[in-house]
């Protein structure tokens, strides 16, 4: 009887995918940390100067937690639905689909990129930020918690996208036209009690608002709405797209003719 | 799970790819365990479907197939299969021996083990002063070898061809002949397509020749020159498969 480790299948697929981000460090992780720490300094440091803090918080410190969180965000879906759409095209995703894995080691595996991507970004974006406005972790666990729950979200969306992508403009088109403007007007620069009716209520209805909620309380220890309600919309959505990509993975419809 | 007679048993395949194009309609087949195997046919016959049905890349519409007995369903089955494609399709992110050992990774081989059998099969292959190049700057040959040690590396029983040496210098071709038939003769179970006709009939033991998603003619090549009056394997095409 033949017997075949799971761990090792998932470590190995795990592993190729986190290979792939660092050989390609310039591009993966470089400059999404340049162009976030651009926007501190730059929105932050030079004009936040000019604008009174939101509440009791300076703007720099305000803007640090929306950043963090839409450059994590940006990173787990731009990283997975480029690596399975590329896997795709050139069809060495068959090495996998052929190989004695389970569809969930396919799925978790081929996702792990994003992730780590994700969290080498959010740290590096913080420990420059802290320093640079002094922004706190007030809850730490609560930090980790919103972070694991926005990568894992946006990374099973990439995997999501990369496998129904038909080209490469399908997977910039949901980053530019979907999570991008969602995200500015999540209130990552802006706390939405600043804005006039029917904006504000609008607002409510973007689920980013409440993940970069959550990941500001982490930080700052308050949050525009219930912290509550911010975590449960989070993880909500995190396990309905988690679900649709494993669902992909256990059908291989898209994946497989 | 079944008695180990067949390294391949496949009944009633059945598939409809989702624009309508029927590839395969209850295809049966049974490849003995240790057979050198040649499935012949033209462009569009069934072939690469039916390759892509046994290893997991397409979706079915119906029918059953087993490996050594296993379902295919099931991790054995595939642990115990290797293909090579017959259009390269390597990772452009890694390195020849970076291919090779992540390759073993997936098939579950310890990371030690996987590094001892990609130098193996750098060694066998002739890639050793490739072994630290990516595949998009292989030459076609370098490739084709890759592709061959990647279908090995985790020694299958039931090694699957498809066309492995479309594109090649005779040379290569040469020595990939002369490996591949040394892996039959230690008992591997070998699943060859080509075009190449005069390679089926040197090398494979049993011959099916599929048209239009189903087997027309199956028998040893002499048994198949015999019954269509040919004399050579050419012939036996040209008749059975009425082009």
């Amino acid at each position: 009887m033949i017997t075949v480790s799971p761990w090792r299948s998932l470590l190995a697929l795990a592993g190729r995918e986190c290979l792939r981000v660092s050989r390609l460090w310039t591009q993966t992780m470089l400059a999404p940390v340049v162009s976030s720490v651009l926007f501190i300094v730059v929105f932050g440091l030079s004009l936040g100067s000019r604008i009174s803090g939101i509440g009791d918080v300076p703007y720099d410190v305000f803007i640090v937690p929306g950043l963090a969180a839409m450059a994590m965000a940006q990173a787990a879906y731009s990283n997975n639905s480029s690596s399975i759409f590329q896997a795709r095209s050139d069809r060495y995703i068959h090495d996998v689909l052929a190989a004695p894995m389970r569809p969930w080691q396919m799925n978790v595996g081929l996702s792990v990129g994003g992730v780590y991507r994700a969290l080498v970004i959010g740290v590096a974006v913080i420990a420059i930020a802290i320093p640079l406005t002094g922004a706190p972790i007030e809850r730490p666990l609560a930090l980790l918690a919103a972070t694991l729950l926005l990568v894992v979200l946006f990374g099973a969306l990439g995997t999501v996208i990369g496998i129904y992508a038909e080209s490469f403009d399908h997977h910039t088109f949901i980053n530019n036209i979907v999570i991008l403007p969602l995200t500015f007007v999540g209130g990552v620069f802006y706390s939405i009690d600043v804005l006039p009716s029917p904006w504000e209520e609008i607002s409510h209805a973007n689920p980013i608002f409440y993940m970069v909620n959550a990941v500001r309380y982490g930080f700052l220890g308050t949050s525009d709405v219930s912290v509550a309600l911010s975590f449960a919309v989070t993880a909500a959505f995190a396990v309905a797209i988690c679900a649709w990509s494993q669902y992909l993975f256990s059908t291989g419809r898209r994946l497989k003719p | 799970m079944e008695a180990e007679a067949n390294a391949l048993s496949i009944r009633g395949l059945s598939k409809t790819y989702d624009d309508g194009t029927v590839a395969l309609e209850r295809l049966d087949l049974e490849v003995p365990v240790g057979t050198f195997f040649g499935l012949l046919g033209p462009n569009g016959a069934g072939k690469t479907t039916l390759i892509s049905a046994v290893c997991n890349l397409i979706r079915t519409s119906g029918g059953q197939i087993s490996v050594f007995g296993h379902d295919i369903s099931t991790l054995e089955a595939r642990r115990l299969i290797g293909v090579s494609e017959q259009d390269p399709n390597l990772d452009r992110f890694l390195t020849v021996r970076e291919a090779l050992v992540y390759h073993g990774g997936y098939f579950g081989l310890t990371r030690q083990r996987a590094k001892e059998r990609a130098e193996a099969m750098i060694d066998i292959f002739d890639l050793q002063a490739k072994a630290e190049v990516r595949a998009p700057k292989l030459s076609g040959g370098q490739r084709r070898r890759l592709l061959l040690a990647r279908a090995l590396l985790h020694e299958p029983r039931l090694v699957i061809l498809d066309e492995p040496t479309a594109g090649v210098d005779i040379e290569l071709r040469r020595e990939l002949w002369s490996y591949i038939a040394r892996l039959h003769s230690q008992g591997t179970t070998i699943l060859l397509t080509t075009h190449y006709l005069e390679e089926a009939e040197q090398f494979c033991e049993d011959v099916a020749l599929l048209a239009h998603g189903e087997i027309v003619a199956r028998a040893t090549p002499d048994d198949l020159k015999h019954r269509y009056g040919a004399d050579s394997l050419e012939g036996v095409y040209l008749e059975a498969v009425g082009r």
